[in-house]
């Protein structure tokens, strides 16, 4: 920008046009507050002197709004159960792949991503960002595995309770023939305790899992008392898993064949909970 | 070394039931949505309930060399994108001409209803089933990244993810392909300004 010749009128002109011509584009990521703070800097100061584009946004933004009213169409019961029968069916016949082989389609998948297009190198799609995006477990559209106020939910506040008791104590020392392997075995993690405790007025097992500096606890709860809040219900049925936090901690919930599976964590410090690596009881 | 080799044995029978349940418990929420979205770009229900469970064998076929930790809507998009094309190809569907209006088109600036506040009026009266139809009637291009992007509620990184695109991309094309509904709904209305105080008048998306 530093050498652009001193404006003529007529060049001025042309510029106010090719930029007119060129933030029609960005209109959307303006209205939908997916624009970097250059461009929506760029975007605001020509909609200041350009009534048509103005409207454009507004319209683009209601248009947005009233789209996001219409409910989702229902499946039909009938088609539901096809569903379901063509998939237990498949599942049958086809003996699964076993473990997980390298995601050759998802690394191609990252790689065409091109870290700048038109909206410039700013906010978008660095490699690294990117990457770390997916590897959030379950990233639903809406967040909806995300459960704001984690105390009314009576097991929740159980093992975050049964958690400060655990790090303001000594752990127990496993017995020798104890089973010390975690529902959620990870790499590098080490088993250091094992205890039965009471989660939603019923027994429970806990294993204290030290990783790197933390101390995480896993807490494998009968299935009941897993699926007993709504909030809970909702969020796993649409994102596979629920989350929440209080304070300092972090607990995620993860449903288990016939259990479920509640894990507590310093906040920032709960490894990717890897469910394939989970055993299956 | 006899006991570690039936443990192990047991760790992979188990992994192996353990993915089953991983792939009901991670995929199966998703068949509403997916379904949606389907039905949403094709020419009748029964077509989208082929193109749903055409996605839900393949995510099945795949889902063993999913990464854990992948978006798995994004993913489960991402291959009903894939069918749906497929689809296309197979009926040999031509492409629709999506064309570029700017923002002085004289449609968007003639009539009233194209300011803000007629406009927020005219489409208060377009019913659920029109303003749908109204989308599935977009070309192709415009029509994927409105879908993904005002029904799906999906930011412009993961629609650029799933259709294969440049973030850019989805921007240029979600603005040309709003604008251009946006067309469309203001020559109905002014077209026919009787119908936009109807707001009883329902019209079916596939007839
Ligand atoms: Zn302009």
């Amino acid at each position: 920008m530093s050498d652009t010749p001193p404006f003529t009128s007529a060049t001025e002109n042309r510029q106010w046009s090719d930029l007119h011509d060129q933030i029609q584009d960005w209109l959307a990521g303006y209205a939908d507050g997916e624009l970097d703070e250059h461009h929506t800097t760029l975007v605001e100061a020509h909609l200041a002197g350009c009534e048509a584009c103005r409207h454009d946004v507004e319209r683009q933004r209601m248009l947005s709004e009233r789209l996001q009213e219409i409910p989702a169409p229902r499946l039909s019961p009938a088609f539901a159960k096809r569903l379901d029968d063509t998939l237990v069916s498949a599942q049958a016949s086809n003996k699964r792949p076993i473990g997980h082989r390298p995601l050759t389609g998802l690394k191609h998948w990252l790689a065409r991503l091109s870290p700048s297009a038109v909206i410039g190198g700013g906010g978008w799609a660095v490699a690294m960002v990117l990457a770390a995006m997916l590897l959030v477990p379950n990233l639903a559209p809406d967040r909806s595995n995300q459960i704001a106020v984690a105390n009314h939910i009576p097991m929740v506040s159980d093992v975050l309770a049964d958690y400060q008791r655990a790090v303001g104590n000594d752990l127990p020392t496993p017995s020798r023939d104890a089973d010390l392997s975690p529902p959620m075995p990870w790499p590098n993690g080490r088993v250091l305790a094992r205890w039965t405790t009471s989660v939603g007025g019923e027994p429970a097992e806990a294993y204290a899992v030290r990783l790197g500096n933390s101390l995480i606890v896993q807490y494998q709860i009968s299935e009941r008392v897993f699926f007993r809040n709504p909030d809970v219900r909702q969020a796993v049925a649409r994102a596979g898993d629920f989350r929440t936090r209080d304070n300092e901690l972090e607990v995620i919930g993860v449903p288990m064949q016939a259990s479920g599976l509640l894990v507590v964590a310093p906040s920032g410090n709960l490894p990717p909970i890897d469910k394939s690596a989970m055993s299956a009881s | 070394m006899v006991n570690k080799s039936t443990d192990s044995k047991r760790v992979l029978k188990m992994r192996s039931t353990g993915s089953r349940q991983q792939f009901d418990t991670l995929v199966r929420p998703w068949r509403y949505r997916l379904y949606g979205v389907a039905q949403r770009q094709s020419a009748s229900p029964e077509i989208a309930e082929d193109w749903t469970q055409e996605t839900l064998l393949r995510a099945w076929r795949d889902f063993g060399q999913l990464d854990d930790h992948v978006a798995i809507y994004a993913w489960l998009l991402r291959i009903l994108n894939r069918v749906v094309a497929d689809g296309y190809r197979r009926d040999n569907r031509r492409q629709q001409l999506a064309p570029v209006l700017t923002t002085e088109d004289a449609a968007l600036n003639e009539h009233p209803c194209a300011a803000p506040g007629p406009f927020e009026q005219a489409l208060k009266h377009q019913t659920d089933a029109q303003l749908t139809a109204a989308v599935h009637d977009l070309p192709d291009s415009f029509r994927q990244v409105v879908l993904l992007r005002d029904f799906e509620d999906l930011s412009y990184q993961d629609i650029a993810q799933i259709l294969d695109l440049a973030p850019g991309t989805v921007m240029s094309r979600l603005s040309r392909g709003r604008r251009l509904l946006a067309e469309r709904l203001i020559k109905v209305a002014s077209d026919n300004p009787a119908a936009s105080n109807n707001t009883h008048t329902r019209v079916n998306p596939h007839e």
